[in-house]
């Protein structure tokens, strides 16, 4: 587990989503985390010292990890980067919604002619 | 381990879970570009909830998740995150009305 600053990590992130198109997966994995062991923190939590969380991300592709800490400061500004990456490089999902719209709207076309065709016979 | 098929339920649960056990709780995204697969897994090792798609749109509603699960654990997890769906929601919804009036 390589730890890096937010914006080698992204880059770093792009490579793996690179080098998995053909085949692979890459996991991202987000916890919040104080970066210290559980007997660090029990040692500060006895001597009453505050413990600091921030978000911790993880990522790999089976072969590398690397991680990346951000707090409340840079959370935003990592958070907008990765969406951008993300989109980017999540090009194999279906995009089957507009087609899915035509034909729901073709068929309620033809129910609705239907139904005002039957209106019509009875009138 | 369970897949949630609602996307709303597995959103909820997602953040409960996350709120009752914030050191343990992680939230784990998967993807296979080969296949088109998306799996999005949320645990405290105890309990475990998943969502799985293959949809574009589902890559949409999962960023929203990103920024709730950045919020809650950059900020910790008394953090608002009304506003972190809320905005994006209102965003998006008039956005869709637009489309369908065009149509």
């Amino acid at each position: 587990m390589v730890r890096l600053q937010p914006d080698p990590f992204l880059n770093e992130l792009t490579n793996m989503f690179e080098r998995t198109t053909e085949k692979g997966s890459v996991w991202v994995t987000l916890k919040h985390s104080s970066d210290k062991s559980k007997v660090q923190r029990n040692k500060m939590k006895a001597a009453g010292e505050k413990i600091e969380y921030r978000c911790l991300i993880r990522a790999t592709d089976g072969k590398k990890a690397i991680s990346t800490m951000v707090g409340p400061k840079d959370h935003l500004r990592f958070q907008s980067s990765y969406a951008t990456i993300l989109k980017a490089r999540m090009t194999a999902l279906k995009k089957r919604e507009r087609k899915d719209r035509r034909k729901a709207t073709d068929l309620d076309k033809k129910q609705d002619s239907k139904k005002k065709s039957s209106v019509a016979k009875t009138f | 381990m369970v897949y949630i098929a609602s996307w709303d339920d597995f959103l909820e649960k997602s953040v409960q879970l996350f709120r009752s056990d914030p050191e343990k709780t992680r939230y784990v995204m998967k993807y296979r570009h080969s296949d088109g697969k998306l799996v999005l897994k949320v645990t405290d090792d105890k309990e475990c909830i998943k969502f799985k798609t293959d949809q574009a749109q589902d890559a949409k509603k999962m960023e929203k998740l990103n920024n709730i699960f950045f919020t809650l654990m950059a900020r910790g997890p008394e953090a608002d995150i009304s506003e972190v769906g809320g905005k994006e929601q209102i965003e998006a919804q008039p956005a869709k009305k637009g489309r369908g009036r065009k149509q």
